[in-house]
This record gives C-alpha cells, structure tokens and sequence, in this order.
C-alpha cells in the first residue's frame, strides 16, 4: 500500500488549522518561539544541513542562497514566492488556503535566520482565497504578537505585507517578481547583479517558494537529520505533488522525493478504466515530457528525473493517457508561452510566437514536414539565449514532444488529421 | 588594468569596462542592437553573443565584466550561428519594406544581415501586425511593425531627458512602443530617439522621406545653434544641406544634441539665404555682385570716417568665427581707426540660462571668441551709449555683421527699427531680410557665407576653441567676413572658395550597377 508522507500537509483536512487557535493548538508557533532563541547563524546551518533545495522549479539549495547575503547591516527582504503559475501546480495555493500559518510561522523563522525586518508574500491575482487567507492570517499574527515590534520578547522586528500580483506568469520569476513588487512592469532584471546583492529596491534581498519556507518550520523543529531520513540523498525531504491530468483522483499529496512514478499515479487512483499510460509531465508545462519507457524508469527526485533529460520543477505531475493528442496539448503549452513571455529578449518574443504558429498551422492540418524540424531548430536557438528561463520553459516542451511523439506531428502533416482524435477527414 | 584577449588580439581595458566596450576599443566588430555607450544595459536583443574561455554557455557581452586574462572571442562558427538566429528572430516579423523605408542605407538589420544573414527565410507564417505610421509627438513618427522593441528610446526618455515620455506596451510578441494618454514625445532632446533607433521605427518628421542617405555626404562641423557648441554631422547633397547629427564628445555634448541645433542647417539652404549683394539707394533697390557691393559699402564708411570720425560704428555678433572676427573688428580699430564697435547681445533676458543638459540660452557660437577680440583691441562699449548715438543722430553710417540664423534672434525686427536712424546701413549676412528692402535709409546688402561654407574656430561657452572646415558651397556669390573686410578697406582681394561645390553623386554604386541580388 502507498501512502502519503505528511509534513506540510498534516493537518490540511482539519479546518481549524486554518485560523490562529486551531492552529496554536496543533502546536503553532512553538518553533517560532525556539528559533528566536537560536543563534541566526545556526538556523541557516540547519536549513542547509538538511538539504532544502528549492520547492518553486529551480531546485536550488535554500540554505546556500542564504549565504549569499552580504555580511552587513543593510536592509534585507524577504519575499516569498506564491505566484503560483506554472500550468499544472496547485500546491501552494492549497497550502495558503488551508495553512496559512504555517507559512506565516515559516516565514518568520527564516526572517530572522536572514534578519530581514520586512517581508512579502506576492499572490498570484487569481488566487482570491489565498489572498484573503493569508491577509487574516497575517492580522492574526499581528494581534497575537508574532509579528511587529519585538516579536516574543526576542527583540527582533519583523513586518509582513500580502503583495496582489495581476496573473502574469513572468511575476513568478525571482525578478520579475521583484519588478512588479517594486511597481514597474513585471519583467525580469539583467543578472548580475543577483538579488540576494542588489534585489527589491536595490537592497539584497531572499525569494523563496511557499513550500520552500513552511518547509523551514519543521527542519527547524524536527532538525535537519530527521529531515533528512525523507527522500533521497542529494534530493532531501517530503515534497508536495499536484497530480493532474488523466488519473481517477487527481490531487495535492505529500510524498519523500525519489517516489517512483507510477507509484505517484497509482496513489492519485492510477489511470481510467481501460486507458492506456501515454506520457507523463513530471515538473510543469515547462518540464520535458516523458514517454511510458521513461516513466517506467522514472523516479520523482531532481537528479533521477534530470537524468532523463526533464525535471522535477515545481512539482506538476501532468498525466497524459492514450485519448490524447499530443500535437493538441503542444498547442496548447506553445499558446501559453507566446501569451506570457514578458517580450524582453527577442528570442524568447519572437521564438514563442513563432512556436505557436508552426504548432497551430500543424494542428490545423496546415502543416508542412519541414515545420516539424523547424520547431526542433527554432526551439533550440531559444535555449539559454535569454535574461529568464522563460524561453528555455517554451523551448523545452517544444523539443521534447517533438523528438518523443514524432510520429503524431508526421501523421498531422501527412494526413491533415489528428492520428489519435481523427478529424475532419478521419 | 586588466587584460583580455579579443578575437586573438590583447587589449588592455580600464577596470569594470564591459567586453562590448572592450571589442569597441579594438574597434573589432559585435553585432549589437539594444546597447548603447550612453545608456544603461539592457541585455534584451541577444545579439552581442561571445565565447568566453571555459564558459560552456555564451555571454553577452555588454553584461559581462572584464576579468584579467579573459580570452574572448565573437567569430567562431557557434557564434555566428547564434547570431544569426538572433538576427532571425529580430527579422521574422519585421516587414520587408526597405524601399520605402527612411532608414534603409543606415538600418541596423540590413548591415546585420550583409554580415550574418543572406539566407532564405524559413518563417512561413503571418508576420504580426502592428500600428503604422503613429504620432507620438511634434517631431517623431512611430512605425511599431519595424521596430525590434530595443528600448533604447524609451532608456533616453527615463535616463537622459528624465522626462519618461516613452514605454514598451503590452507583452511577449504585441509589445509596442508607445506614449502615454495625453503625453506626447515633445521634449527638447527628442530627436535623439530618431538618432539611436537602430531600425526605421522612428523617424524624424523633418526629415522622412526627404533624401535617400546614399544619396547625401557627410561631414564633421560644429553646432552653431547656441554657445555649447556640440560636436555634429551634417548631411548634404548638391542641393543644399539636409540634416543635422550630434557626434560623440565627450568633453561637450556626449552622445547627444537637442532638437533646435538640428535645425542649423535650414538656415544655409538657398531659400532663405541672401543670394547677391544689394544695393538700396535713393529709394531704388538694385542687384550687385557681392564683392561691388562690398566694395561700394566700403568707400561709403571711408568716406563717412573722413567727414566725421565718430560718425561710423560697427555691430558684432557672436555668429562668426574668431578669424572672421579678428579681421573686421582689427580693420575697423586698426586700419580704419574706429572704436566705435558694439557687442550685439540677441536675447539679454535668457542669456545666460542653461536647460541643465545641452541648450545654453546664449544662441551664438562664438561670443566667448568675440568678446576675447574686443577685449584684445580694449573695446570696452556699452549697447546704451550705441543706443543714444543712434537715436541723437551721431551715428550716421553703420556696419552690422547680423546673423545668420535671425531666428535665433527675437529682436531683430526692433534692432532693424533702431539702425534705420542711421543714413548709411551696411548690412552683413547671410540671410535674406525682406524688411530691409523698404527703408528710408541707404542700404548696402553683402551675403555671406554660413558655417559650413567656411573655415575657422569658435570658442564655446567653456572657451574650448573649436575648429571646424569648410563643408560645402551653397552660394557661390557669398562671402566670408574676412573678405568682407578686406573690401571694405579697399584692399584688393582674391575670392576665393575653400570649400568644393558638391556635384551630383550620380556615379552611386546603387544606381550605376545592379548587384548580385
């Protein structure tokens, strides 16, 4: 029998854990009030020791973007991630709706640990009920005096602000995130310099996924050893997966990193009846899609599934059967790249528009043989030609579905149809 | 200092320089388009790609700092490749309207292309749509189609101007270049923009669809708009001069000049020039070859000195060069034993304003050189007491070397007023005044020639001596105020024209052969 592993998501099916007393009775806040007590330094020891990588896509070591921090008295922020807009991840939003302090708590450990006196949690614009729950939630903090002036009797200050995105994809990313928080047009900045140097308003400053700090609550209390006897050796700890797709019970669950994946979709209910497995994406839109002989081998950990050329990302598993068309869904993913690429960089604005021509004229039946090497060498001028990794998350899906469905792109061109729905001429 | 190595060749390189800057000290090609030395870096057209030793991924390399011992290099065949894509992406949805576009001949992406491109398009979809021909102020035209949302123009409205006229609208592949409601481009620099579009995007009103650039030449000279002095192109033909560039100087202007400066060159065409000496006598108005009617003028002032020696005075402006200035100011004190030489300063009220980057409100090119000249020969008079000579009637003859531009001169038409009192006017300039063919007084008309028709040195408002060269004939009947002196002497003087006229440039690669196309 597969089960969940729960950390984060313990007590997501109560619902008084979403407000203050409920919360504090399940033990909230206690962490918070040891960690004020311990050495800062200690903290981001911890935090690395337990191999923390990053819960938002990039999967990079928490603890060691903390070190980055210029070792001064300059004002730092702390901005947390919950922008969450890579298609197929719900995750965070489910945190925020149903544990709200456990972000808050987490937020606040890792302030500290920073010192950073000011923090902000930038909501993705649609994400209402997060937005409402985390602003009572921070009210609650405030009343209860784990916020503001002196929080606890340490003598640390810490202020926290609910910052609304408007729904842009790019917003997401650490610096165009940083862009729209500072009130310009949500566009990433040129790096170097990095935002742990120069980052909101010019001030160092630490972005971290939703996850990624409530995370920080229970490395803190359990220790980063108990921490890490979760998942695998370079992959660290439980982490949330939105499963979505073609699986009977589609859904958030906790699980160690390094779950194989058909163990993932066998707790998520497995397939429908009488469907066959087709393909699965394990990170997000932007991550490489897999093929049945790669999801067979794959594991759900960042090294296991960068091995076969995708990646773990956020955390999107997007499970595709046989009743799909893969041109379709590569339409799809094109159109939403074109939609959100902030236009900066010409490869990513002129490449993602191009993408989704080709991709289109070919699911309408327009498309030449030519077109579908055209996408392979179009997506690969695109890679690592840019300020983000937006034209790289356009780029990737395009390569990989062409390279591992082939044979659906040629049957669309020679036969105008879909080889999988059929079509006007089936 | 550190030391990098570009395309094989060492170059030392001030600490914290960029490698662009570095390939530009060399003088070694880089493709770039959204770089400019004077502005930010903004890393978005991902054309100045290179390959830094033991770098896996390339760089720009306008982001990327000189490190000692860098070895660097922008032409190996993974480069070129990149860039050429990079040029793809920046092509496939600009339209292919080179004929009828003002920049085609100085257009960013034709010379890209003449280097990385010459290949078949593979873009086999609907190029996007965008707004034509948009007014985005008084002198800037917008075509969004052509432009490859560089954001250089909108980088010059925050960090030049700081007047923010300009923003990118819009995302991904409909993003447009545009003004906000109610707020046109109008500021004092915004041609600029024009200057620094890499592509035909923006174009200046004044000038689009004027001239074909190959067909016109170029020349360096100075601005002679005000007293900064900024350091410019200017474009012309045999026809006359078209437009006006800054060019880089970094001890004056930068990169940059302001709007009225450009205008400079409307003032030597023919249409508004004074084209052969004029002789006003008796009521009568005649037409004289310059050097008679500077002579004629000249035996006037003599004679008037001999009958009263303080019934002749000279007007100077800042106009001229210092060489021109020493020559009239030294035959009036010096060979003609007149004082009696004013400073005509246009615009008292403004005059010594400055708008903070450029425009001084001192609108002449040399008054530092002149007043050095009256200083020199202790010329030391007051506009009043000229002022209560003219109007009592002590003055009878009056030598004026007038501008050249009058528009720079808002109380021209009530100086005219007031030298009228005088008997004898010698008007000297190179523009046409209709107000002096109605006088009551004896009026002798010489054309001179303007700044580019002429060499010489202007100092400007920091006492930077300027030289400049003679460009081009515009009239060939003007001259300069040297000769002018020299006539009014009565000194025999061999006219002389420095500069070439321009012919026709019918011999033009493009129209005598057909290319390889």
């Amino acid at each position: 029998m597969i089960t969940e592993t729960k950390l984060l998501s313990e007590h997501y099916d109560n619902p008084e854990f979403k407000g203050i007393e409920g919360y504090k009775k399940l033990g909230g806040y206690k962490v918070l009030g040891d960690a004020l007590k311990m050495d800062k330094q200690k903290i981001i020891d911890e935090v690395k020791a337990s191999g923390l990588r990053g819960r938002g896509g990039a999967g990079f070591p928490t603890g060691v973007k903390w070190g980055f921090l210029p070792k001064n008295d300059e004002t730092r922020y702390l901005l947390c991630n919950a922008d969450e807009g890579e298609p197929g991840t719900f995750k965070d939003r489910k945190m925020m709706e149903r544990a709200p302090h456990q972000l808050i708590e987490g937020m606040i450990i890792s302030a500290f640990a920073i010192n950073s006196p000011k923090s902000y949690i930038y909501i993705r614009g649609e994400y209402d009920s997060c937005i409402e729950a985390c602003e009572k939630a921070i009210e609650e903090a405030y009343k209860a005096g784990y916020l503001g002036k002196n929080i606890l009797g340490s003598g640390f200050d810490h202020d926290m602000d609910v910052y609304r995105g408007a729904g842009a994809y790019i917003c997401g990313e650490e610096t165009g995130m940083i862009s729209s928080l500072e009130g310009k047009k949500g566009q990433p900045k040129l790096k170097p310099p990095f935002p742990a140097v120069q980052g909101y308003l010019g001030k160092p400053t630490i972005v971290n996924n939703v996850e990624t700090l409530a995370a920080v609550k229970y490395i803190i209390r359990d220790g980063a050893d108990a921490y890490r006897k979760h998942g695998t050796e370079k992959s660290a700890g439980t982490k949330l997966f939105s499963v979505s797709g073609n699986v009977q019970d589609p859904k958030t669950v906790e699980v160690p990193l390094g779950m194989p994946l058909m163990d993932l979709i066998e707790l998520c209910g497995g397939l429908k009846p009488g469907r066959k497995l087709k393909a699965v994406i394990p990170g997000g839109s932007s991550a490489p899609v897999l093929n049945v002989e790669d999801c067979a081998k794959a594991k759900m950990d960042y090294e296991s599934l960068a091995e076969l050329g995708s990646m773990l990302g956020s955390g999107a598993v997007i499970i595709i059967d046989d009743s799909n068309c893969m041109v379709d869904i590569l339409a799809t993913i094109m159109h939403f790249y074109h939609h959100e690429s902030c236009g900066q960089c010409t490869p990513c604005r002129e490449g993602t528009g191009w993408l989704n021509k080709i991709v289109h004229s070919i699911a309408k039946g327009d498309g030449r043989l030519q077109d579908i090497d055209l996408i392979t060498k179009v997506a690969e001028h695109m890679m690592g030609r840019t300020i983000c990794a937006l034209s790289d998350a356009a780029a990737l899906p395009a390569t990989s579905f062409v390279s591992k469905f082939r044979d659906e792109f040629e049957f669309f061109v020679r036969e105008g149809r879909s080889k999988v729905k059929g079509g006007l001429n089936a | 200092m550190p030391k990098i190595t570009i395309n094989g060749q060492e170059v030392e390189v001030e600490e914290g320089s960029t490698v662009i800057e570095a390939y530009k000290k060399l003088d070694e090609n880089i493709a770039h388009y959204c770089w400019h030395p004077g502005l930010s870096i903004a890393g978005v057209c991902r054309l100045c790609m290179v390959e830094v030793e033991g770098h896996p991924r390339l760089q720009i390399a306008c982001n990327t700092t000189v490190q000692d011992g860098m070895v660097v290099n922008n032409n190996s065949e993974k480069v070129r490749d990149t860039v050429k894509w990079g040029l793809d992406f920046h092509l496939i949805n600009h339209p292919l309207d080179c004929p009828i576009c003002d920049q085609a001949g100085e257009c960013g992406l034709q010379e890209q292309y003449m280097e990385y491109g010459k290949y078949d398009p593979e873009m086999a979809e609907r190029k996007v749509k965008k707004r034509k021909v948009v007014d985005l102020g008084p002198t800037v035209v917008l075509d969004s189609e052509r432009c490859i949302l560089c954001s250089r123009c909108v980088r010059f409205t925050e960090e030049v101007t700081e007047t923010n006229e300009l923003g990118i609208f819009n995302r991904g592949d409909r993003s447009e270049i545009g003004t906000f409601k109610d707020k046109p481009l109008d500021n004092k620099y915004s041609l600029n923009t024009v200057d620094i579009c890499p592509v035909g995007a923006l174009t200046s009103k004044d000038f689009r669809f004027r001239q074909r650039v190959w067909y016109l030449k170029e020349a360096d000279t100075i601005c002679t708009g005000c007293s900064t002095g900024c350091s410019v192109k200017v474009y012309y033909n045999e026809e006359g001069a078209w437009r006006v560039k800054p060019r880089h100087n970094p001890d004056i202007n930068g990169y940059w000049m302001c709007d009225e400066g450009r205008d400079v060159y409307k003032f030597v065409n023919k249409d508004v020039r004074l084209l052969t000496g004029l002789q006003r006598k008796d009521g009568q108005n005649q037409e004289l070859p310059s050097v008679d009617a500077a002579k004629l003028a000249g035996t006037v002032v003599r004679d008037e000195l001999e009958k009263d020696k303080n019934g002749v005075a000279l007007v100077m402006t800042g106009q001229f060069t210092v060489e021109e200035t020493q020559s009239l100011v030294g035959t009036f004190a010096g060979d003609l034993g007149c004082k009696q030489v004013y400073h005509w300063i246009n615009n008292e009220d403004s005059f010594d304003s400055f708008d903070g980057l450029l425009l001084r409100g001192d609108r002449n090119p040399n008054t530092k050189g002149l007043e050095k000249v009256l200083n020199d020969q202790a010329i030391n008079n007051t506009w009043a007491d000229l002022k209560q000579k003219l109007e009592s009637g002590a003055i009878k003859t009056l030598v004026v070397a007038a501008p050249e531009n009058p528009s720079l001169f808002p109380d021209l038409d009530e100086k005219i007023a007031l030298f009228s009192k005088v008997q004898n006017l010698v008007w000297l300039s190179a523009a046409k005044n209709e107000a002096l063919d109605g006088l009551n007084t004896n009026v002798w008309q010489v054309p001179l020639k303007t700044f580019i028709e002429k060499s010489g040195t202007y100092v400007n408002f920091q006492g930077k001596e300027q030289p400049v060269k003679a460009v081009t004939t515009i009239i060939e009947d003007a001259l300069t105020l040297t000769e002018v002196a020299g006539l009014l002497k009565g000194s025999d003087v061999n006219v002389t024209d420095e500069a070439q006229k321009m012919t026709s440039l019918k011999y033009n690669y493009f129209t005598q052969k057909r290319g390889n196309l």
